[in-house]
């Protein structure tokens, strides 16, 4: 059986606008997945932001209902059988909230702990190693509010283990934090896996996804655009080279001019400090570079490198990396 | 000069309305409802059914004179205050503060619709009062009554300024409004006679605005005339400018250090 | 036996309880409502009724009590789940196994302990300084209509938290239901005084049973069997609250999904 089951989940938003004649707008946040995750799988939903992801594990965390399609955790409806799954998963949202900042850490994870019926004996134990594994063991006694960003984000997932779950949900959760945090809690995520936890992980970085899963999601606009482990997700841009230049000021036109080319797959501009880089996705190799260089006539060019694809690339590729 | 008095004008007209929307911008006319025409009436009538009980007679248009004049409160201290220290929480205070205009000019436009709107407030009581209540107020002259009216919305409204500047400073707003408009019902003297207060606390009514104009307005009620009340309203009147004008230099005085700190946006 | 169900849904609520006071330990705001809104009612009901005579003293304390808990319970256990939409942990609440209604039952009864010694913290304050001497005619029937009194408010306050879940703009009829409520429980006044036709709506509020249970037995003014009656009553209120609030989270919690209003946008 499998721990995540998602079969045509879409769910919908209603937002109202204006004061007096309210009109309403329907936004999609996730249009038609269908995905699955096996016990003891790191499952990754990878995509930019405002793509579905964390709607669609609010919908798992039976804390939306879908607007329609299935999806079950754990064997258990999330619309209908919601009882049964709560003591089973565990979740963080991160970020700033969701934490009683009146409360020092101890009396969050105690509260925690007696809602989710641990009892008293295992959390007495449990709260102290939670918070070492965590990095927290010193601050256990110190009022949320003065903690900062990372010390809530891992503060959170204490929280979420406190049950010992088996399954996990995890949205986003090294944004942030500093990188030895973000370093420390992947460390965290793939202990937790070698305990043989289900774990769904969503995130925006790619090489996050790339280090920690085992097969990945890859969602852009409420649907997923591919789902593959991350050596079969590069092989879609084997076939592609990558030149990277360094522009200094860019013409109007020429990311146009560019895309028209039809050795051009793809073209995706990004600010570096003071300086602008276009990278360019073509199956040609470094063959291009001389049919490119043409249109940088009028620009200051800089460094100018041909190089091999990353999940990055793919990434861009799916999402359609237009920049 | 001309052109500058129509800017300043439009400054005054465009900041008080500003300042009454944003107040009220999540208004429906059900809340609207609730708050300025439900709410006042049950207030109204708890008092005044409590002063009945008190006395154990019929005739309460000690408590219903008391307690019209009191509806001055909720937009004289509710109203402004939050009008002041909405501008912190929406962020706009920086904007406010680093625009050119005449301060003063700003600062009392703020409370010029909640003035209007405590005038009015004052008024629906005292229909209640003729309505609901038995008011009689055939021996009253009406002009007095007016202008008793008036002045005692403009002295609160001072008080209203001054405790909206003091809140900017502070993160417990509702606590200090709480505070203020309860004390001043009990020592405004809506609901008791005042004379019988120790001396402590009867120094504490005079001190506030509200009282000597409810002592005003029950004196017109009865039949006295504009000129036997017209000490009172002076006084009452002079400790409301006071006010606005200690308020006034507690604006300037935040502006300097928030300034001066960077804690403009400081929430 | 000591990790039955029982046992795990009492922690709950004993936790919950806990971490209520707690929290509410600091805020301005709960201070204003429970200390010196009540005080300042109770300096007012005393001195207006002063010349009534008799042992109007431990009236007032009574009906400013009764206000006391009343507006705490409007403002404080209605907001009790707002307050957690907006700091951000009522996702957390509604995920966890424990089902809402126990988490709402340990914040009522932390709220309405919180105002009841707060409250005696007030009068005795204005107790001692206006030298007044308080008589309890009859102390066991006062105590056990106190207890019966936090009773019927708790489930109250679980139906009010049910309603605020649904629509978080309910907050705009907590201000209308304060002072109604006051009139027409009969708080500081007999609802004698009112006309008649507002006498049933005075019968269907529990707060009305309240109010003459514990005036009655506080004063000594209504006998023993209309006291039970008053229990009973209140007893009944409770229950049915309970139940209803019961039902009414499971549907405004499921509204909540689907509406997306556990957390803000």
């Amino acid at each position: 059986m499998n721990a995540i089951e998602v079969q045509n989940l879409r769910r919908v938003f209603t937002t109202n606008i204006g004061r007096f004649r309210r009109e309403s707008k329907e936004i999609v946040a996730v249009e038609d997945i269908s995905f699955s995750v096996g016990e003891g799988e790191l499952f990754g939903l990878l995509g930019p932001n405002g793509a579905g992801k964390t709607t669609t594990v609010k919908m798992l965390t039976t804390l939306l209902i879908p607007s329609s399609g299935m999806a079950r955790v754990g064997g258990y409806d999330v619309e209908k059988e919601a009882k049964e799954i709560s003591p089973r998963i565990g979740f963080i949202f991160g970020g700033e909230r969701g934490l009683y900042w009146r409360l020092s850490a101890i009396d969050n994870l105690r509260y925690f702990s007696s809602l989710y019926h641990v009892d008293p004996d295992t959390s007495k134990k449990r709260i102290p190693e939670l918070l070492e594994m965590v990095g927290l063991e010193e601050r256990g006694k110190e009022k949320v509010e003065g903690f900062s960003r990372g010390m809530k984000q891992r503060l959170h997932i204490a929280r979420a283990l406190l049950h010992d779950p088996e399954i996990l949900f995890l949205d986003e959760p090294t944004m942030g934090l500093d990188p030895v945090g973000a370093r420390d809690l992947r460390r965290v995520v793939r202990n937790l896996q070698s305990e043989k936890k289900t774990i769904l992980l969503t995130t925006h970085y790619m090489f996050e996804a790339d280090m920690l899963c085992e097969r990945i999601a890859v969602i852009n606009k409420g649907q997923i655009v591919a789902l593959d482990t991350p050596e079969e997700l590069k092989k879609k841009v084997n076939d592609l080279s990558v030149i990277e230049v360094e522009v200094f000021g860019v013409q109007d036109n020429l990311l146009e001019s560019i895309r028209k080319l039809d050795f051009v797959d793809s073209v995706s501009i990004e600010d570096r400090d003071q300086r602008q880089v276009l990278t360019v996705q073509t199956p040609i190799g470094s063959e291009a570079i001389s049919d490119l260089m043409p249109l940088f006539e009028s620009s200051r060019v800089g460094k100018v490198i041909s190089r091999e694809p990353t999940l990055e690339d793919a990434y861009v590729r799916l999402v359609g990396g237009e920049g | 000069m001309l052109a500058t008095l129509k800017l300043n004008l439009r400054l005054f007209w465009d900041g008080a309305l500003l300042s009454y929307v944003a107040l009220f911008r999540w208004l429906r006319p059900s809340t609207y409802i609730a708050s300025k025409v439900f709410g006042p009436l049950v207030y109204m009538l708890f008092f005044v059914i409590l002063g009945s009980y008190a006395t154990g007679s019929t005739d309460v248009s000690f408590y219903i004179v008391g307690n019209a004049m009191q509806m001055t409160a909720w937009s004289g201290i509710y109203g402004i205050t939050m009008s002041i220290t909405g501008d912190r929480w929406d962020g706009t205070l920086p904007y406010v503060f680093g625009a050119p205009a005449n301060r003063l000019v700003v600062f009392v436009g703020r409370a010029f619709i909640h003035v209007i709107d405590g005038y009015f407030g004052v008024v629906l009581g005292f229909l209640y009062g003729i309505t609901l209540m038995g008011l009689d107020l055939s021996n009253t002259h009406f002009g007095a009554l007016a202008t008793a009216i008036l002045v005692t919305t403009i002295s609160t409204s001072g008080l209203g300024m001054l405790l909206g500047c003091l809140s900017l400073m502070t993160r417990n707003v509702m606590f200090v409004n709480n505070t203020v408009f309860f004390a001043m019902l009990l020592f405004s003297g809506a609901n008791v006679d005042i004379s019988t207060f120790p001396g402590w606390m009867q120094s504490i009514s005079y001190a506030l605005p509200l009282t000597r104009g409810i002592q005003a307005a029950r004196l017109i009620v009865q039949g006295a005339s504009f000129s036997e009340v017209s000490n009172l309203l002076q006084v009452e009147l002079i400790y409301g400018l006071v006010y606005v004008v200690l308020g006034y230099y507690f604006f300037r005085w935040f502006e300097k250090q928030a300034k001066r700190r960077g804690t403009l946006d400081a929430v | 036996m000591r990790n039955s169900m029982f046992m795990k849904y009492f922690r709950a609520v004993r936790t919950t309880f806990e971490i209520t006071l707690r929290q509410n330990f600091s805020d301005a705001f709960i201070i204003f409502a429970v200390i010196i809104q009540p005080m300042i009612i109770a300096i007012l009901a005393l001195w207006m009724l002063r010349e009534r005579g008799g042992d109007i003293a431990i009236f007032v304390i009574v009906g400013s009590g009764l206000t006391g808990l009343w507006s705490g319970l409007l403002f404080i256990s209605g907001n009790s789940i707002t307050g957690e939409r907006w700091v951000g942990t009522l996702e957390g609440l509604v995920a966890s196994p424990t089902p809402m209604p126990y988490i709402v039952l340990g914040k009522n009864l932390a709220n309405v302990f919180q105002s009841l010694i707060s409250m005696l913290a007030s009068y005795a304050i204005v107790a001692l300084l206006f030298d007044l001497q308080i008589n309890v005619q009859n102390p066991l029937l006062f105590g056990v209509s106190i207890l019966i009194t936090v009773v019927a408010f708790v489930s109250f306050g679980l139906l009010m938290a049910a309603l605020f879940v649904i629509n978080p703009s309910f907050a705009q009829f907590q201000n209308g239901l304060e002072f109604p409520i006051y009139i027409l429980a009969g708080f500081l006044f007999p609802i004698a005084l009112l006309p008649g036709w507002t006498t049933p709506l005075s019968y269907i509020l529990a707060p009305y049973w309240a109010s003459l249970a514990l005036h009655g037995s506080a004063t000594g003014a209504s006998s023993s069997s209309e006291i039970a009656f008053s229990w009973a009553m209140m007893l009944i209120f409770a229950t049915l609250y309970a139940y209803i609030s019961n039902r009414l989270f499971n549907v405004v919690l499921r509204r909540a999904k689907v509406d997306a209003t556990l957390s803000m946008q």
